[in-house]
């Protein structure tokens, strides 16, 4: 039998925070704290981080996830995942206290929370592990380039399209304005990036808040001053990831990090951003309960 | 700390436990309890994307001497349960018991605040629990044409797996009966088939019970009405639609007030959007008498 959830307030700086706390059965040492990416909150696009809090929960790994200042339930002005640091201390601060015995955690990001945790993670000595699914590392030419390269040529392939460009459906015009919008800013030239993205992306939970130029530098510095294990989930079917995995291949330091043993990386060819189907999601909860049991006995 | 001080937090609790459980936050009244309202939240992904306008409103009605209950329904949020085991009577017993505990706290008599699909919620549960009042923020005034516009969501990812961009219907704006896409869905849903959809599994009884009701359908209210819609430009009128619904309640007899307020659909935005003017325009109304639209 599952103890209940608990639904907790704590302060930072000058406001409150709400969190939901899935305590485990069995006393444990190592948590997970789910961080919240995209324009969510706490539960997650479809539930997903409610989901997993449970799943987790039932594994005997204690979860608990909370809206930062200004999201959600929480009181303060919004702000974006590059100023929360105080907020992730906070909540770890409030997990530690709730649950007795708890000596470490582990943080769960997913896109811009993933970079947010890289981040975050070098800072507080309590952080054992990053859990971290599709990294959000977004700049405008990187987004255009990953546009180009992984959703028009792919879809160049596709008989569907050749299909319809044959029936006189196709709206040549449209495409054309997008594609060279595209070129234009995958050559250089932030301020023409694309405005909309295409339409696989429309649906997903990704911000479009601008992130701070040397965003690419503070992740890797993030991952060099991080010394512990990390895991890494990639949905297939994502730009986000891919302009992630495409910063990751430029670059001869970041090809070593990835390489390294404390690294561990699995991949969901079919899933989208936000792993939107029951199986996708169940997939994740159970590589991060494997990986999370699995590192905390190493330890 | 001062700010702390002076505001007290919402308080967030669990409203029984195991399968009964459900999430709720408590927003004491900052003063003499001048009334009470239960929230009730919309549909699937436009719950998270509305948090945020939630909480700004139930904060700012806590502040004018309101005491405020947001409560996640079954399978919803941090309640208890699956989405796909959710049901609309569930729903309707969530909403009562919402109400019953929020009256024992403040020792006011509840009124219903419902955003979208729980404005039509808000609607129902009228009939069988006298609400003091109603505030519906742009109401869901027609199940089925709503459930159509959900099923659009699994149309479309279809087509994006097949590598398709159709459009749904000919002219990319099918009518209640639904392109080749939602009917077929619907179908699916008649014969028994859950679907599941942008991450959610949608069971057809949840589906059906959404489908057959209308704004129009329910008997008028006997307490006000404050009925908002939200529109890009001010200055705008209420949709033919609402106006239609609305009349229909007024000429049963409901004591309506209807207000157009410009601003974001947030509900549907892909950014967390905040429209400071309806949380004005909401405080404004609840403080004036309704008339008779």
């Amino acid at each position: 039998m599952q103890p209940d959830e608990q639904a907790l307030t704590f302060p930072c700086a000058d406001e409150w925070l709400t969190a939901i706390l899935s305590p485990a059965a069995a006393p444990a040492r190592r948590g997970v704290l789910i961080v919240v990416g995209g324009p969510q909150y706490r539960a997650g696009s479809h539930r997903q981080f409610a989901l997993l809090a449970r799943a987790l929960a039932a594994q005997g790994i204690p979860a608990m996830r909370f809206d930062y200042r200004g999201m959600g339930d929480s009181s303060g002005p919004a702000r974006n995942f590059e100023g929360v640091d105080a907020d992730l201390r906070a909540a770890i601060d409030r997990f530690m206290a709730a649950v007795p015995g708890l000596q470490e955690v582990v943080i769960w990001g997913l896109c811009d929370a993933a970079s947010a945790a890289l981040f975050y993670a070098r800072h507080d000595r309590r952080v054992s592990g990053l859990v971290l699914l599709n990294p959000w590392a977004r700049t405008p030419d990187g987004l255009a380039r990953a546009t180009l390269k992984h959703y028009y040529v792919e879809r160049l392939l596709q008989p569907a399209l050749w299909k319809k460009i044959a029936s006189g459906q196709f709206e040549f015009g449209k495409a054309l304005r997008s594609f060279s919008g595209l070129l234009r800013a995958s050559r250089r030239g932030p301020a023409e990036a694309p405005v909309a993205a295409p339409a696989a992306q429309a649906a997903a939970a990704v911000p479009a808040m601008p992130a701070s130029p040397d965003l690419h530098a503070r992740m890797l510095a993030g991952w060099q001053g991080f010394a512990g294990p990390i895991l890494l989930i990639i949905s297939g079917a994502d730009l986000t990831a891919q302009e992630f995995l495409d910063m990751v291949k430029a670059s001869r330091q970041w090809r070593k990090l990835l390489a390294a043993p404390r690294v561990q990386r699995h991949t969901l060819h079919a899933a989208d951003h936000t792993f939107s189907r029951r199986e996708w999601r169940d997939q994740v909860a159970a590589w991060t309960a494997a990986w999370v049991a699995e590192t905390g006995a190493r330890a | 700390m001062n700010a702390i001080a002076a505001a007290p937090p919402a308080q967030p609790f669990f409203l029984g436990s195991g399968a009964a459980a459900r999430f709720c936050l408590y927003h004491a009244p900052a003063t003499a309890c001048r009334g009470a309202w239960l929230y009730l939240h919309p549909f699937a992904e436009e719950m998270n994307k509305s948090r945020r306008m939630a909480a700004l409103q139930a904060r700012a009605l806590a502040r004018r001497g309101y005491a405020v209950l947001q409560m996640d329904l079954y399978g919803c949020g941090d309640s208890a349960g699956d989405f796909g085991d959710a049901r609309w009577d569930i729903w309707h017993q969530d909403a009562a018991r919402g109400m019953a505990w929020l009256e024992q706290q403040s020792s006011c008599v509840a009124g219903l605040w419902g955003l979208r699909l729980g404005a039509l919620l808000a609607l129902d549960v009228a009939q069988a629990h006298a609400p003091s009042a109603l505030l519906l923020w742009q109401p869901v005034t027609n199940g089925s044409q709503f459930l159509t516009q959900f099923l659009r969501l699994k149309v479309a990812s279809q087509m994006l797996a097949d590598g398709k961009d159709g459009k749904d219907g000919k002219d990319g704006k099918d009518s209640n009966s639904g392109g080749g896409g939602t009917a077929a869905l619907k179908q699916s849903l008649a014969a028994g088939q859950p679907l599941e959809i942008a991450g959610y599994l949608l069971d057809p009884a949840l589906a059906l019970a959404i489908e057959a009701r209308t704004a129009e359908g329910f008997a008028p209210p006997a307490c006000p009405v404050h009925w908002f819609e939200m529109a890009a430009e001010s200055g705008r009128p209420l949709s033919p639609v609402a106006a239609r619904a609305a009349a229909a309640l007024a000429a049963g007899g409901a004591i309506m007030s209807t207000r157009v307020v410009a601003g974001p659909q947030f509900w549907a935005t892909q950014e967390i959007e905040e429209c400071p003017a309806l949380l004005d325009a909401t405080l404004q109304s609840l403080s004036e008498p309704c008339h008779a639209a």
